[in-house]
């Protein structure tokens, strides 16, 4: 049996990393209180504006006067821009795992269709982890703040990557981020940013199920079509007016919600990882506290049993000198 | 039917939606100028410049908000507005608005030397608070406030 003061060492030991997890779960619900405050502020216009760009993206496309190179799909994608948003520092559980596995799962489903190039452009440290254990490029890192408030912070990323795009570095730019559904579900997503399009096929987008928002996408322009745009035989009975025109109108409104895109993706993805980092440290402080209860019972016992036996040393002493 | 008669009507910011109503007719200061939308209006895009947006809702009450740009989606009696910032004119404190817009000017005749960035961006801020003032100021004469 263990000496009684090795016990005791171990269970200080415990005590005092449980104080640390729990001051961590402490710090990473205020921070996710903060965070999901403003993912639920800006959700509501970025699901508007991707709506309307999607909406934008399908309506173009049947007019060639109103073409812009943003909302075009290419007909051969040989390189591809990924952009990975982890968080900085780990202890937040299987979070950066999850979103790095996904987006590696993404780039496997695009080499069935031919060699296609990546590249990563990394926003938070963690996504580092793609180049040492899959070998990918990375052609530049992003600072990321823990929280984010305003759009501009964002900004130099979807300019770059726009530039890119537009003098044909990249056919696809893709952000993989991990969306937060509720405190408990958070899902690691793959989404197309760039060119905008409807006609995504889903599996590309690494969208599983029918539960998610992004898998609602073709619904709801379908369906705000119906309502608001055809007539009664399914016919496209209006056509959206630009004013002053539509080359102008474009130009200025799918950069603006691109950049809104990803600055949800950043939101999405900050206040996702400050609720894995605070569930992981949670199960961390449970899990000290479970190992303190053991220990204190092992602790116990081998102090009794040392008692037991003083006293029976003892009294075998006492018997001695008696007799 | 009076559903027919009203227009859905949503002003969001990347902060919070400012206002959520059924409407009757609704005006806003677009990049061409100012258009008037009414119910049954063929859908629409357009950007919007700084400036003030009169609405009437259902019971023919007045709204005025102050918007520093953005754009406006019409639908068939649906309309959305994606606003940079906007306020409703009744939240608008009118001496601050001022204020801050005499600040921003201050800045730009202060300044020697701008680079075309700062100079944009103190041209924004002059805009915005100017619509916001003025906002607050036809707000004021639809409601009879004395100064």
């Amino acid at each position: 049996m263990a000496k009684t003061g090795d016990i005791k060492r171990r269970i200080k030991s415990i005590n005092s990393t449980k104080k640390i997890t729990k001051a961590m779960e402490m710090v990473a619900a205020a921070k996710m209180r903060k965070a999901t405050e403003a993912v639920l502020r800006t959700r509501t216009y970025a699901n508007l504006s991707w709506g309307t760009v999607l909406q934008l993206s399908q309506i173009t496309g049947l007019d060639h006067e109103s073409h812009h190179p943003l909302l075009t799909k290419r007909k051969e994608i040989k390189k591809i821009a990924i952009i990975l948003i982890t968080s900085n520092r780990g202890l937040c559980g299987s979070f950066n795992t999850a979103i790095i596995n996904k987006a590696y799962n993404s780039i496997v489903k695009h080499h069935q269709s031919g060699k296609v190039g990546t590249d990563f452009v990394l926003i938070g440290k963690k996504g580092r982890a793609v180049y040492k254990y899959f070998g990918y490029n990375i052609i530049a890192e992003f600072p990321k703040e823990d929280v984010v408030s305003q759009v501009k912070e964002i900004l130099p990323i979807s300019q770059m990557l726009i530039d890119d795009y537009l003098a044909g570095k990249y056919d696809k730019v893709m952000v993989a981020y991990t969306d937060y559904v509720s405190p408990t579900k958070l899902i690691p997503r793959v989404r197309q940013l760039l060119p905008v399009d409807i006609t995504t096929e889903d599996e590309y987008l690494g969208v599983v199920g029918k539960d998610t928002r992004i898998g609602i996408d073709k619904e709801y322009v379908q369906e705000k079509q119906d309502k608001y745009l055809y007539s009664k035989d399914k016919k496209l009975a209006h056509e959206y007016i630009f004013e002053p025109s539509p080359k102008e109108v474009l130009n200025e409104i799918v950069p603006r919600l691109i950049e809104v895109q990803l600055f949800q993706a950043l939101l999405e993805s900050n206040a996702s990882e400050h609720s894995a980092r605070m569930a992981a440290m949670h199960q961390a402080t449970d899990a000290a506290n479970e190992m303190v209860d053991e220990l204190v019972l092992s602790y116990n016992k081998a102090r009794q049993a040392s008692i037991t036996s003083e006293i029976a040393e003892i009294s075998a002493g006492a018997n001695a000198l008696a007799n | 039917m009076t559903d027919d008669k009203l227009i859905k009507f949503e002003i969001v910011t990347p902060e919070r939606t400012v206002l959520k109503e059924m409407i009757k007719q609704l005006t806003v200061p677009t990049k061409a100028g100012e258009i008037t939308i009414l119910p049954n209006h063929i859908p629409l895009i357009a950007t919007i410049n700084p400036g003030v947006i009169t609405l009437k809702k259902k019971d023919e009450t007045p709204e005025v908000l102050s918007v520093s740009g953005g754009f406006v989606e019409v639908l068939k009696n649906k309309v959305v507005i994606l606003a940079d910032t906007a306020e409703r004119a009744e939240e608008i404190d009118i001496e601050r608005a001022e204020e801050a817009r005499k600040l921003a000017e201050q800045t730009m005749k202060d300044m020697k030397r701008t680079d075309l960035e700062t100079f944009t961006n103190i041209n924004a801020v002059i805009a915005k608070e100017l619509a916001r003032s003025r906002a607050a100021k036809i707000w004021r004469k639809l409601k009879n406030i004395p100064k």
